[in-house]
């Protein structure tokens, strides 16, 4: 396992290499000056796509920047921020994300785990009706939707929440969006839960438990559920990623400081910010190559039958 | 790993043994032709009779074909297009000036009246808004179904994408492990890790803008959730005891993943189509806003509902008709879903 | 389910009681909207309204604008003008940065080299079709080291500044951000890049010193400077930015009392205007900038070159309806705009009169009439040979709520009001529009120009044959000489045959149809009863807030 484990991380490192380079050539496709250039004359832009080593061969300039990554250094902004270094802009970006994702993730991943579990079990009842139609409604109603909702009736009519995100009263102002963001998570969890422990309640095994006597919240977590999980931490892992990596419109409209408006500022603002769009790409491939890596090391666990590395090296 | 899994592997590599044609000998050869016959026919069949006695999958049925019937015919039941900007012309002050019908609430007006409400006082007093109009003033009615046109394709391309690219590619990827799974999964980590934005911009300088570019766009990305999910369920199931017992007797690998692995993963797969197609609508949304999806004047849903959201709070009910036409989508798709589930997987018959 | 209901339920609550007691005690800072977020608050690298309006609330230049936007002295207490109006030499008062140091000269010397150097965005301020300081431009093309710049401290309270030619708004532009100082030992104590970037990588000389600020943040506050030269001046405790993403969150925001100034466009405007209480608190003040139309006339766009006719592109002027535009869809109270320079923001020193007061004088050329319009039409169908014509409008669909529904209703009346003439629409990001603008490679673009200054030349020196601005590469031999002479030659000393010259190359431009004015931007305010005081201003500095009051 250590072995496959090793193996994995160093192709890990490999892809990451390939991503990085993909996206180096990609963005330098894109149109737009890496800087705002309304008010500029020919000259100038010249000069200064010279001055920013633009007109190197293209392979030069991946080693250049490779070589300032591999040293801890993402270069500083061309168009956004005061040409700060990118650590500093990033990192209060990142810890706001993580944490409103992260806790959106906690909600989502709970709520929709136990909405999911009552629904199978009282299959065709009330409740599972009420799943289904939640889980409908929680993937047609995006998430800024209902964050307008929220804030409108507990931030407006009710002033209970704040208005806007406020970092020094974290966890109270983070509730809003996170609950706003958790509601997609929830809704596909509880629906894969229950379809997927309908499915396991029906075989043979869990019906050979049952008929040996076994009931309760016994035989739901040791047989049902833990059958049930795969596909669960299947499509959690790719939302855990998305979650973490901010959302671009709650956060614009909840005044959140994070990953996902500071992607689009990048891409969509005065000039396309070449060192934004690789460092938060970094980022990004770097968390879903490292929640890929888990899913597959969990397969193993929830269900030893699976083996995902390859003949003999279990 | 496990003992068993040591066991399982060795049993499953028959390296020093290869069946040939003539260790086996066929029964008589009309046997076989009668039951092959007999059994398709009779399977779907069956399916089919278990879909149709499932009352909540005829609903589902009923609803997506009402939202297709309205897509096609809805447009029509309005004098209005769905660009026409509804407005008249007056002077003022000498001069010719457009006013136009922005942000009407829904009005019928002799239903209206019928109610006892007392008559509108606008310019537009006797018009027929059934959903109202949107803030440009263009009728709302026309542009929810004209945009249910776009969104039903989306739907449908998305399950194309999900059936055809998404299952095979994770099936094939599950099932042969190894080198083969490592390349195809981190092929997957590439596509996945590049930002759509980026992509989609240096795309369109290639592409012709337009529903092509959308689709390009969609089958880039839309398929990796659906190929997580039956590589998943493939590397659950390949290690059961009828595939191996299919394998030892021979079979081809496609003939193993398609037809005995895939019907029993299908519940996952149905599920996670479901779910990729509002992904897929409000995708298409996201395209068309950053200006390589559907062009304005046009709409879908998706774009409906973000014109209806930036207006929210003083136009409350600009948003409702395409989310309510998404929501029922998406109860009838479904419920369309749990009925062939049930109906493809003949244990979950009786509850 | 339930369970689980109540349980969040209890948790929210108990965070609820946790944190109520730090809500209060901040009620004498005013809460006001950004659009979007700051950029920077570096003058070298600024180019945003945002920015320019937090740079400012900090720091003072040689010359501010008083409510009217008149120019009148800052850190200056006082300058004069050579006779030939090529030296400036400003005479400075005794102020403090917020580090203790006072502000000299030298800090001024230092911040222009710097920003000539480094050559951004707003260089060109300094350079040859603006400025005109002498040597500003070899520097900004790289040409040229930074110390020939002329701008000289002879001792710490005197400024010298040397012009090439004779400006006569010189002095106004004192006031822009991009001309503010820098105090140069404290920069150079900072790590590279970390200038402006924190309360304590950033001085202030101004009525405000930052507060809170990280770089991408969506809130910020400055608070009073109790050292500030004119801190009487002073009265706010301090601001709150707030950045807001959407017009109608923005309304709620102001309904809640999160914020005290807010601006809303749109639909929004509408319902505030329904309702009464709302109704009083609006207030709308100009925005400066002009949305326009400009046509490629180069032969590889536009179906071969079509619209380098004039009479095309008269056509689709006079076949829009800014009225209905500015009304329906824009509903803020902006202006519909029929000249090539936008009332409001141009006012002549020697008659006080608006350069663009009369919206009027091209109706010949520039009006909604759809008669004129098919007749124009005819012409250009007999001239190029041709019945129907298709081309695409670009547009940056990051550049404001209002600016989709502008670019239909400008299909949709073209498409109506002309045969044959189909514009099919292609949104995209604000640098891709531009990128596409600046190598020409559109048809038609939905564009706009803010007043960097206040004189009409602003806009006027867009159209001379290649200038970077002029995106239809439209030449005219007669337009260029008599901008020459506004700039550099006969009419720079004589300011009424200047005003004269310059009305005449706008009429060239009109002419021509070489762009399409729509409407000149207007902000639809929404300020809390109380607050009284706030500047507006349709150039360069939008909102100051120097003698805002909250009562």
């Amino acid at each position: 396992m250590l072995k496959y484990i090793v193996k994995r991380i160093g192709m890990a490192l490999a892809t990451l290499l390939v991503i990085i380079f993909v996206l180096f050539v990609l963005v330098r496709i894109m149109p737009g000056n890496p800087f705002p250039s309304e008010r500029m004359s020919a000259t100038q832009i010249a000069n200064k796509r010279a001055e920013m080593g633009l007109d190197d061969p293209i392979l030069l300039q991946f080693v250049r920047y490779m070589k300032n990554v591999l040293r801890g250094d993402f270069g500083k902004g061309s168009s956004l921020y005061n040409g700060a270094p990118i650590k500093t802009v990033l990192s209060s970006c990142v810890s706001n994300s993580f944490r409103i994702g992260g806790l959106a993730i906690l909600i989502g991943t709970v709520l929709g785990l136990l909405l999911g579990v009552c629904a199978a079990l009282h299959r065709g009842k009330f409740l599972d009706g009420f799943c289904t139609v939640f889980s409908i409604v929680g993937v047609c109603v995006p998430s800024y939707v209902f964050l307008i909702f929220l804030q409108y009736n507990f931030s407006y009519k009710v002033s209970f929440f704040p208005y806007f995100f406020d970092s020094s009263r974290f966890l109270f102002s983070a509730i809003l969006p996170a609950l706003s963001l958790s509601l997609f998570t929830m809704s596909t969890i509880a629906r894969f839960t229950r379809n997927e422990m309908v499915e396991v309640i029906d075989s043979d095994y869990v019906r050979l438990a049952e008929s040996k006597g076994m009931e309760g919240g016994l035989l739901i977590r040791r047989h049902v559920l833990r059958n049930a999980l795969v596909p669960i931490v299947t499509v959690l892992a790719p939302l855990i990623v998305d979650l973490l990596t901010g959302a671009l419109v709650v956060e614009k409209i909840y005044g959140i400081n994070g990953i996902g408006k500071l992607m689009v500022d990048a891409i969509a603002g005065e000039g396309v910010d070449y060192n934004y769009v690789l460092a938060l790409g970094i980022l990004y491939s770097s968390l879903y190559i490292g929640m890929m890596l888990a899913v597959d090391i969990l397969y193993g666990i929830l269900d030893p039958r699976i083996r995902v590395s390859a003949k003999g090296e279990a | 790993m496990s003992t068993i899994n040591k066991a399982a592997a060795s049993m499953q590599t028959p390296a020093d043994y290869t069946p040939r044609k003539e260790d086996f000998a066929l029964l008589e050869q009309h046997d076989i032709a009668t039951d092959k016959n007999f059994a398709s026919q009779g399977y779907w069949k069956g399916v089919a009779i278990h879909f149709f006695r499932n009352k909540r999958a005829v609903t589902g049925l009923v609803i997506v074909l009402l939202i297709v019937f309205f897509a096609v015919f809805g447009p029509m039941m309005s004098r209005y297009g769905y660009k026409d900007i509804v407005s008249i012309t007056t002077k003022v002050n000498g001069r010719n000036r457009q006013i136009t019908a922005g942000g009407l609430a829904p009005r019928i007006p002799w239903l209206h009246k019928l109610l006892g409400g007392e008559a509108y006082e606008d310019q537009f007093a006797d018009r027929t808004f059934i959903f109202g109009t949107d803030d440009m003033g263009r009728d709302l009615w026309t542009r929810t179904w004209h945009g249910a046109r776009v969104s039903l394709l989306i739907a449908f391309i998305t399950i194309l994408i999900d059936m055809i690219v998404g299952m095979s590619y994770g099936l094939v990827s599950g099932y042969f492990g190894g080198v083969t799974d490592n390349i195809m999964q981190r092929f997957v980590e590439v596509a996945n890790s590049v930002p759509r934005l980026v992509i989609v911009s240096v795309l369109a300088i290639f592409m012709k803008k337009g529903m092509g570019l959308v689709i390009v766009a969609l089958l880039l990305t839309e398929w990796i959730g659906m190929s997580k999910i039956a590589r998943a369920e493939m590397l659950k199931i390949k290690e059961q005891e009828y595939v191996l017992a299919s394998r030892t007797l021979g079979a081809r690998s496609s003939h193993i993943i398609f037809k005995e692995i895939l019907p029993n993963t299908i519940g996952p797969i149905i599920t996670q189509v479901m779910f990729s197609i509002p992904t897929a609508i409000f995708t298409e949304a996201f395209l068309s806003f950053v200006g390589v999806g559907i062009v304005l004047p046009q709409c879908s849903v998706g774009t409906l509902i973000e014109d209806g959201f930036n207006n929210i709070t003083t136009l409350p009910y600009q948003i409702l008709p395409p989310i309510l036409v998404l929501a029922l989508l998406m109860l009838g798709f479904n419920f369309i879903g749990d009925g062939l589930r049930e109906a493809l997987a003949p244990k979950l018959e009786d509850m | 389910m339930k369970k689980a209901l109540s349980m969040l339920l209890v948790m929210v609550m108990t965070l609820a009681c946790l944190s109520g007691a730090a809500m209060a005690d901040s009620d004498k800072y005013l809460g006001v909207m950004l659009s979007t977020n700051v950029m920077s608050l570096d003058t070298n690298l600024a180019t945003d309204g945002e920015s320019f309006e937090v740079i400012a609330d900090c720091i003072d230049g040689l010359m501010q604008m008083d409510a009217a936007g008149a120019s009148i002295p800052a850190l200056a207490e006082s300058y004069d003008m050579s006779e030939d109006g090529l030296t400036y030499t400003f005479h400075l008062r005794d102020a403090k940065w917020s580090n203790g140091t006072p502000v000299t000269a030298s800090d001024f010397v230092f911040a222009w080299r710097r920003i000539c150097k480094e050559a951004g965005e707003y260089a060109y301020m300094f350079g040859s079709s603006v400025g005109c300081v002498k040597g500003a431009q070899d520097i900004i093309d790289g040409k040229a080291e930074p110390d020939t710049l002329a701008v000289s401290a002879p001792d710490d309270k005197t400024l010298v500044v040397d012009l090439e030619s004779p400006v006569s708004f010189f002095a106004s532009l004192m006031y822009f951000p991009t001309f503010y100082p820098i105090n140069e030992a404290f920069y150079s104590s900072l790590e590279e890049g970390t200038y402006g970037t924190s309360p304590e990588t950033f001085l202030s000389n101004g009525a405000f010193v930052l507060e809170s600020y990280t770089p991408g943040t969506a809130s910020l506050t400055v608070k009073k400077n109790p050292d500030y030269w004119d801190a009487d001046r002073v009265k706010l405790a301090g601001i709150k930015y707030q950045v807001v993403g959407s017009s109608d969150n923005a309304l709620v925001a102001f309904k809640t009392g999160a914020l005290d100034v807010v601006t809303i466009s749109g639909n929004q405007v509408a319902s505030a205007k329904k309702d009464a209480e709302l109704a009083s608190k609006l207030a709308v003040t100009g925005a400066g900038y002009m949305w326009y139309l400009t046509f490629s006339q180069t032969e590889k766009n536009a179906d071969g070159g079509m619209l380098a006719n004039a009479n095309l592109r008269l056509a689709i002027s006079n076949a829009i309806d800014r009225e209905s535009i500015v009304e329906n869809n824009v509903m803020d109270g902006s202006l519909a705009t029929y000249t090539a320079v936008p009332p409001q923001f141009a006012a002549s020193s020697t008659t006080g009169a608006d350069f663009s007061e009369d919206q009027m004088k091209f109706v010949d050329y520039c009006d909604f009439n759809v008669e004129k319009a098919l007749e124009y039409l005819a012409k250009a169908k007999e001239e190029l040979g041709k019945d129907s014509f298709t081309f695409t409008l670009i547009y940056g669909n990051n550049e404001g709520d209002v600016i989709a529904k502008v670019a239909q209703a400008i299909k949709s009346q073209v498409e109506a009001n002309l045969p044959g003439v189909t514009l099919n629409l292609q949104p995209m990001t604000k640098a891709e529009r531009l990128d596409k603008m600046q190598n020409d490679n559109y048809d038609v673009a939905l564009t706009r120009w803010g007043p960097d200054y206040a004189d009409p030349m602003t806009y006027l020196g867009m159209w001379i044959t290649n200038a970077s601005n002029n995106y239809g590469f439209w030449s005219n031999a007669e337009y260029d000489q008599l901008i020459k002479d506004c700039t550099t030659g006969a009419y720079v000393a004589d300011y009424d045959a200047r005003w004269d010259a310059m009305y005449k190359a706008e009429t060239l431009v009109m002419q021509e149809a070489v762009i399409a004015p729509l409407y000149t931007q207007a902000n639809a305010n929404l300020i809390s009863s109380g607050v009284t005081g706030i500047d507006f201003h349709p150039v360069a500095l939008n909102r100051v807030y120097k003698s805002a009051v909250i009562e």
